[in-house]
């Protein structure tokens, strides 16, 4: 008994409210992801979204979390229920798994493992393995489309996000989030797109080609996320809304919630990798543990924001074109940068 | 017992349950998604060697790309997913000798094996950085062998997937 | 352009188009939104918007055009004569009315909104107004009834049409051998309906 108490009070009940902090942090993102992201479609597309809940709609995110969480829990007769139950749980777990390496701070991280920029990469499949559990188990043409579609679209991007991820640990020597982001500290000419520290001459020659894998991380996290233009695996037009077609209420909202907090840890590798994580863009100024979370953040919002802004803007890829910017041109490009970088560093 | 075995034999028992799951299992997409979990347990168990890279090597190779390869390809083959897998026995005494083998041998291998039960052992924070290091210098034959390996399986599916499609 | 310039050519017209795009939608960002916060804000409808049919039910003479011309057959009107020594008043367009309307229903939900019933009214007693928030939980509560008549008015309107017809009944049978039938008023219908057409 004795052993139990001291157990609970000293390593499980910390354990679990120091790893349970990212979800409140979830939450909180994912109510305020989804009123920008509605209230950016909407102005885009000159109507105002939401208004009469709150002050321009503002608790209209938190009505939607409610009106989920009441709905009712429907299983298809004919679907493989331990699976549907399963899915979007798994689902939520890959991608909370990430939020355990993410530099949200210079003293805050969940796990400061050496192999952080690795574990991202490896995390992220982890979502494809609910999603195509979804698909599957949904016992639906259009779900087990979207499965597959899914599956088949996040394996291949996953080749441009690991070589991206590869050239950043190249010119920082570490696998390690919170390393690369030291690596970066003091301002923003330190910043990988424009280089990192290094000498000038070095510095001018590797910036066309860390900006290049920048702006193909970027792409292929967007298509890791399957938003627009990537959305292929919930096309609503041709396959209802693909693997979530038969869910609903709570286990709906578990996906929902799963992708949206996906689209935080993309835009989160993005910015721990090139643009600095925490460091704050005017060196000293502002910098610290608390101002670390307001740039991460920031920084990480500012890039959902542009993945808002091009979802409302572009129409959705072919499966053929989808395949083709991946393995045609963001592949082959980042191996030129891969041996133009390794080539740099060298001399 | 501390929390660190707790989560040890927790990551024992969801691979060696998993597994069980597979080899039992009439549904051939069940035991597939249940291989997902061994993988997974076996990662866990990495960890707990130290081999931190393997472990995530392990669910990186093995839960995100052959995992997915394999359901993928088992929901193509449309026929597949309904049909049961065979789980009948047939052929008893030579599977028992075959089974009584593989487990004596696991079973003697583990009695004679000078396992070092030392909780102080150096604990080697950068085990990424030494791999590369020994698979670009003591190990490179074998890892250029690993990759002209693959390419050559890459160039075959190639040739097989073209051929097919101009015949 | 051989194939190596396609690819290149290819990636920066993507590229190209894919910022042009955004740069629009930057700028509709921007823009003031095209709609309006409807049931608290509403848009100035056109001036002769037609929505929901209205029946000036005091200038109606029951000539049954509107219900002819409708499409959709929503109008239902019923009619009783008048004797002539009722006198129903006149329209505001100075005709006589010479019948009475215990029936005058309009299934608004029915109703295309064509405006065809508007036209062919002689004294223009049906119009089409600019109220367009009339949704109602019954499906009955639709059917607009315009009649102002009670039930006993038109029971007493009916037996005094009953009286009057059998009174000329029993006067055209008592004026067989006479030349001259029932005075002009005595046929009261007839010839006034293409009388007021005309009008």
């Amino acid at each position: 008994m004795e052993f139990i108490q001291t157990l609970l009070a000293n390593q499980l009940v910390v354990s679990i409210l120091l790893s349970a902090l990212p979800l409140v942090f979830i939450i909180l993102m994912v109510l305020v992801v989804l009123y920008t992201e509605m209230k950016v479609a909407a102005h885009i597309q000159d109507r105002v979204a939401y208004m009469r809940t709150g002050w321009h709609g503002v608790l209209q995110p938190i009505a939607d979390m409610l009106k989920l969480l009441q709905k009712e829990d429907i299983i298809p007769t004919k679907a493989d229920k331990l699976l549907f139950r399963a899915a979007p749980f798994i689902a939520f777990t890959g991608t909370y798994v990430a939020y355990a390496v993410l530099p949200f701070s210079s003293i805050y991280i969940g796990s400061n493992i050496n192999l952080g920029a690795f574990f991202l990469v490896a995390a992220g499949s982890l979502v494809v393995i609910g999603i195509l559990m979804a698909g599957w188990a949904s016992n639906n043409k259009w779900s087990l489309f979207g499965g597959v579609r899914s599956a088949a679209q996040m394996i291949s991007y996953e080749i441009p996000t690991a070589l991206a991820v590869i050239i950043a640990v190249m010119i920082t020597g570490s696998l390690n989030l919170q390393e690369v982001t030291k690596f970066q500290d003091g301002g923003i000419g330190n910043w990988l797109v424009f280089g990192g520290p290094l000498p000038w001459m070095q510095k001018l020659m590797l910036m066309p080609f860390t900006v290049i894998t920048f702006f193909i991380l970027f792409v292929a996290s967007i298509a890791e996320v399957n938003r627009t233009p990537f959305d292929l695996p919930e096309a609503e037009s041709e396959l209802v809304q693909g693997f979530n077609t038969e869910y609903s209420g709570m286990r709906f909202a578990m996906f929902y919630l799963s992708e949206y907090a996906n689209l935080f840890t993309v835009s989160a590798v993005v910015v721990s990798l090139f643009l600095g994580g925490w460091s704050s863009p005017f060196g000293a100024f502002m910098s610290g543990p608390v101002w670390g979370v307001f740039w991460f953040t920031s920084k990480a919002f500012l890039f959902i924001l542009i993945q808002i802004w091009i979802r409302w803007t572009l129409p959705r890829l072919r499966v053929d074109q989808l395949m083709y910017v991946s393995w045609k041109v963001l592949t082959p490009w980042l191996f030129v940068c891969i041996f133009a970088v390794g080539l740099i560093l060298v001399i | 017992m501390d929390l660190y075995t707790i989560i040890l034999y927790f990551f024992a028992v969801v691979t060696l349950g998993s597994a069980c799951i597979v080899v039992f299992s009439r549904n051939i997409v069940r035991a597939a998604f249940a291989l997902l979990f061994a993988f997974f347990g076996v990662a866990g168990i990495y960890i707990f060697l130290l081999a931190d890279f393997i472990a995530i090597t392990q669910l990186l190779i093995y839960v995100g790309g052959i995992m997915v390869l394999m359901l993928f390809s088992v929901m193509l083959t449309s026929h597949q997913i309904n049909v049961d897998a065979k789980t009948g026995t047939i052929q008893t005494l030579p599977a028992i000798l075959i089974a009584a083998c593989v487990g004596g041998g696991v079973i003697w291998v583990f009695w004679i094996t000078d396992w070092k039960e030392k909780s102080d052992l150096p604990v080697i924070d950068t085990t990424a950085a030494k791999i590369g290091e020994l698979l670009l210098t003591n190990y490179l034959l074998p890892f250029e062998i690993a990759s002209v390996v693959l390419l050559v399986a890459l160039v075959g599916a190639a040739m097989i997937a073209r051929r097919e499609k101009k015949g | 352009m051989s194939s190596i310039g396609t690819y290149f050519y290819n990636i920066f017209h993507s590229l190209y188009t894919v910022v042009v795009g955004m740069r629009i939608t930057i700028k509709h960002l921007f823009t003031r939104s095209a709609t309006v916060q409807y049931p608290t804000v509403k848009m100035k409808i056109p001036e002769r918007a037609r929505n929901r049919l209205f029946v000036n039910i005091d200038d109606c003479i029951g000539c049954d055009q509107c219900a002819m011309a409708c499409p959709v057959d929503c109008i239902t009107i019923e009619t009783i004569k008048s004797t002539p020594d009722m006198d129903l008043g006149m329209t505001s367009k100075n005709t006589k009315k010479r019948l009475y309307l215990p029936r005058f229903d309009i299934d608004i939900a029915k109703c295309c909104y064509c405006g065809l019933c508007v036209w062919p009214c002689p004294t223009e007693c049906i119009v089409m107004t600019d109220v367009y928030e009339f949704a109602e939980y019954d499906r009955k509560d639709l059917i607009y009834s315009f009649s102002n008549m009670t039930e006993e008015e038109i029971a007493a309107a009916k037996v005094r049409l009953e009286q009057y017809n059998q009174e000329q009944a029993a006067k055209k049978a008592a004026a067989v051998p006479a030349k001259e039938p029932a005075p002009p008023a005595a046929n009261p219908l007839p010839p006034s309906v293409p009388d007021i057409g005309k009008a």
